[in-house]
């Protein structure tokens, strides 16, 4: 109950400023175009219809359609679901995996820490949309390759910060009580340490948000992301380009979803950051 | 005047109706709510109070280190005859450098990091004496410190904060505040963080020391016997009030007013024997509320209908005593 | 101590109010314990220590005394390196490996932070209930007992919905006793429990663990800076100093004629508020030293005002010099009362 009453209240903190107002906007709509996707779109994405292809917009296509008749709102639509599923997921793996990493370097003897923040470091010296290439270009691309080397790529940073969290926790006088109490380990790290540091992971999480977003499009523009006939903003961008001579609308359009989309959740996160904690992610920019 | 007799010099420092206000989430903090006070020359005055009693806030006003939050300062603080509150900043500041100084309870704070002692007591010198030339300044500060009691000056010189225990650095504020040759020191809780026997050679250096410094200082503690061993006059506060002042062995020998007479009751003293401890009921009044009682009638004893029904006036009892209770005089 | 009791009959005149016969083994133990840090730092140092059951003792020392360590190490979260430690007759380490919620159960610790010491995300109410989860207490004479004790403490109803941010400092300590009493210990180290607290409201909470005592047969270790408070409240006092006991003695006669220069300086430190009852501070010099690198010999003896050439060199032990009292000193002060 105290969760929903603080949710609710850190909402309209983030709602208070001008740019905390419009992210939230965005975001809210961003997400009911990925959850509601099917209802909102006018037509189904996939649907063919060569005998329009490139219509200007119109009353039965309000984006107008792209080089195969398919209907460019219906496809930004959707699109937004693939880039909702492609970022949460991720997020959601990467934020788990590193949690428990963190954690775990927190209280391991110094060597064993030592190995797990080597390997942090190693994965953090590769630029992921570089990785992301290089695993792709072995296995072929595939939405789950996608979202498993962003996660990849994101362990590390999680890891670090849920790490440092624990550090500073570790010497607090209530876990020290708990320890007197006679709680064990796991009951210490479970409902002690944990709730204490998931509130700076999840900011750092939904900060995190519009970079996957960009990564998974990037990616998809390449070819090397989602599978057609799926339709990511990527893609979307990538078939306007090839055609531009032919209509301008497709590449705007998608390009318009992306940037707005990317926009909304940074500025969303960051007036989520202000309104909760200021210092958080500072130091990681 | 009121309170002072024609035969003694007049007052530093005359406080009147000091208010302080500040905004917080749950409405205005009424901190101060209307202290009249005198500073006697050459004098120590202790201030005792409790959480909640506005004994820092007094000394922030007597700097005018306000919060940020504040909404209200009324009154007067007439500094040899000069009100410091309607005062622009930077006439302020030239006060703050040259006329009134201050310790901190944590000198830790109080001290830059990045700065060696010989800066932090040459910077003080220079905005004392704007003509000083830095030999002639490291020179007076090496010999403030050995004032202080600090045996190897020159090393601690070249010392930083970080590198000195807690007892060097207050004798490195007490250093500072002393270059100001200030005609008021103000001293809030300045061996509170300290071990016991490191306060003791504090306390014993402040002792010393207030024989030669020709102004007045102004001591503030929760510690009644610290008071009472280095201070000439006390005064105590309560919820933001001064609910007696006077000469600081006749205060705590006699006390006048209900809240002081309980909390000499609460302190235990070495030859006390059995019986159950003593405590005052209920809570300091919540700063938010108004102030139109007295202070201390929801926890008093001896309170009637006439103590809730106005604020009780601080009434000159004569023999520089003051107290603000109505039934003052049933006490004595 | 009953008017029936021979004053010159020592063994009685520093056993407290639970006036056991000697053959009643103490309820805590410590023998020679040392507790060394990283291999450098001897934060405690040979240490001897026994409270008898029912007594409350009082520890008191500055900055590095190891006051800390030692109830770290008596409640277990610190382990010994040398020396021996029992509680209730057997020695903490082997009851940490073996039945360890048994231990918890007995010892139990008031930390310094009250509100620090409860889980920030926790409601009181839940941290209540934390000990009859992780001992597996039968729930319902468990909660009978924690409803019982938090009427008897003074606690509101409503206290149990709020967070710890949310209640004062002085309920946070009384949250803090009621969460140790629900385990029944038999043992309760109370760290600075007056700290923070104004005068006027530290006699409620001092009254209350005096109860307690008395209703709930508990056994306290004290440790306060506050020296009125051990003077008025404890049966015993330990005066320790960088990592050693120096003294330790039944509290009044520690208190009116300490035998360890140190132990005179320190008690000589509290000023009196009544001018007549005021005595001469004895004023140390210097600063006290770092643990990593104690003076030789008798550690006290750079701020010593009667240090002769022999402790500089020659560590003391603890030695009794009188009934039921102990000096680590070569020249102690003399107990004669006349001096």
């Amino acid at each position: 109950m105290r969760g929903l009453a603080a949710t609710f209240a850190t909402l309209r903190k983030v709602g208070g400023s001008l740019t905390g107002a419009v992210g939230l906007v965005i975001v809210a709509l961003v997400l009911s175009c990925a959850l509601f996707a099917p209802w909102l779109a006018t037509h189904n994405p996939d649907a063919l219809d060569v005998m329009n292809r490139f219509s200007p917009p119109s009353g039965a296509h309000w984006l107008g359609t792209d080089q195969l008749g398919r209907d460019l709102y219906s496809r930004m639509v959707h699109g937004a679901s693939v880039a909702m599923l492609v970022a949460l997921s991720s997020i959601a793996m990467a934020l788990t995996l590193g949690l428990a990493l963190g954690i775990l370097a927190a209280y391991l003897p110094a060597r064993s820490e030592r190995i797990v923040l080597i390997v942090f470091d190693v994965i953090a010296s590769f630029p992921s949309l570089v990785l992301a290439l290089a695993v792709v270009a072995v296995f072929g691309p595939s939405t789950l390759i996608v979202v498993i080397v962003v996660a990849v790529t994101l362990v590390p940073h999680f890891g670090r910060v849920a790490r440092s969290q624990v550090l500073t926790l570790k010497s607090a006088p209530f876990l020290e009580a708990e320890k007197i109490l006679g709680a064990s380990w796991p009951r210490i790290v479970f409902f002690h340490v944990m709730p204490n540091i998931l509130g700076p992971l999840v900011i750092l999480a939904s900060m995190d948000i519009p970079v996957v977003i960009t990564i998974e499009a990037g990616l998809s523009f390449l070819g090397l992301g989602v599978r057609p006939p799926l339709a990511s903003w990527g893609s979307l961008i990538q078939d306007g380009y090839q055609y531009l001579s032919d209509s301008w609308v497709p590449v705007v359009v998608s390009s318009v979803a992306l940037g707005v989309a990317t926009l909304g959740f940074t500025l969303f996160g960051e007036a989520l950051r202000d309104a909760v904690d200021p210092r958080i992610g500072r130091e990681h920019g | 005047m009121t309170g002072v007799a024609t035969s003694s010099p007049p007052a530093l420092v005359e406080i009147r109706d000091l208010v302080l206000e500040a905004a917080t989430p749950r409405g205005t903090a009424h901190i101060l709510r209307g202290v009249s006070l005198d500073i006697g020359r050459g004098r120590i005055l202790g201030v005792v109070g409790e959480s909640g009693s506005g004994k820092s806030s007094l000394a922030s006003c007597l700097l005018k280190l306000l919060p940020s939050n504040m909404t209200r300062l009324t009154g007067s603080v007439r500094f040899d005859g000069t009100d410091l509150l309607p005062l622009p900043e930077g006439q302020m500041r030239e006060w703050r450098g040259q006329r009134i100084a201050m310790i901190f309870q944590d000198p830790m704070t109080a001290l830059n990091p990045l700065f060696t002692v010989a800066t932090h007591l040459v910077d003080v010198l220079r905005r004392r004496h704007g003509d000083i030339t830095r030999a002639q300044a490291l020179e007076r500060a090496r010999a403030a410190l050995v004032s202080v009691g600090i045996a190897d000056a020159d090393l601690r010189l070249q010392a930083y904060p970080h590198e000195l225990s807690g007892g060097m650095r207050q004798r490195v504020m007490i250093a500072m505040a002393l270059l100001v040759e200030p005609d008021l020191l103000l001293a809030d809780e300045p061996t509170t963080a300290l071990d016991a026997t490191v306060e003791a050679q504090i306390v014993d250096l402040l002792d010393q020391l207030r024989r030669k410094l020709s102004g007045s200082i102004v001591f503030i503690s929760h510690h009644l016997g610290l008071v009472a061993q280095l201070c000439d006059d006390v005064c105590v506060m309560y919820g933001g009030t001064v609910v007696e002042t006077g000469p600081v062995d006749e205060v705590l020998a006699a006390p006048l007013h209900p809240y002081t007479r309980a909390l000499l009751a609460c302190e235990i003293e070495a030859h006390d024997e059995g019986g159950r401890l003593v405590s005052i009921p209920g809570e300091v009044q919540d700063p938010v509320a108004p102030h139109v009682a007295c202070v201390f009638a929801p926890r008093c004893s001896h309170a009637l209908d006439a103590c809730r029904a106005g604020v009780p006036a601080l009434r000159d009892l004569g023999g520089m005593r003051k107290v603000a209770c109505i039934r003052a005089e049933e006490f004595a | 101590m009953t008017a029936a009791t021979p004053v010159s009959d020592p063994v009685s005149m520093y056993r407290g109010p639970s006036a056991l016969a000697p053959a009643t083994p103490p309820l805590v133990s410590m023998r020679g314990v040392s507790v060394v840090f990283g291999g450098a730092v001897r934060a405690l140092d040979d240490v001897s220590l026994e409270i008898v059951r029912g007594d409350i003792v009082g520890l008191v020392g500055e900055s590095g005394s190891g006051k800390t360590t030692l109830c770290r190490v008596l409640v277990g979260l610190t382990q010994a390196s040398g020396g021996t430690v029992d509680v209730d007759g057997t020695p903490v380490a082997s009851q940490l490996t073996g039945d360890a919620l048994a231990f918890r159960r007995k010892v139990q610790m008031l930390l310094q932070d009250a509100v620090a010491s409860l889980s920030p995300r926790m409601t009181i109410g839940r941290a209540l209930r934390e000990p009859i989860t992780i001992h597996d207490l039968p729930q319902g004479e468990a909660l009978q007992r924690l409803d019982q004790i938090l009427r008897r403490l003074g606690l509101p109803a409503d206290v149990l919905q709020k967070f710890p941010h949310q209640i004062s400092g002085g309920q946070a300590r009384r949250v803090g006793v009621a969460r140790a009493l629900v385990m029944q210990p038999q043992l309760i180290v109370a760290d600075e429990p007056t700290a923070g607290l104004d005068v006027s409201v530290q006699g409620e909470l001092l009254n209350l663990l005096l109860d307690l005592q008395q209703e709930f047969g508990l056994t306290y270790l004290l440790v306060s800076h506050n020296l009125n408070v051990i003077r008025r409240v404890s049966q015993r006092t330990a005066v320790m100093y960088l990592g050693q006991i120096v003294e330790e003695a039944p509290t009044r006669q520690l208190f009116d004629k300490p035998a360890h220069p140190y132990a005179a300086a320190l008690l000589s430190t509290n000023p009196a508020i009544d001018p007549q009852r005021r005595h001469r501070r004895i004023v140390l010099q210097g600063e006290i030293p770092s643990v990593v690198n104690p003076p030789s010999g008798c550690r006290f003896h750079t701020r010593c005002p009667v240090a002769q050439s022999r402790c500089s060199t020659d560590a003391p032990a603890l030695a009794e010099i009188g009934p039921g009292r102990q000096v680590r000193c070569h020249f102690p002060y003399s107990l004669d009362p006349q001096r």
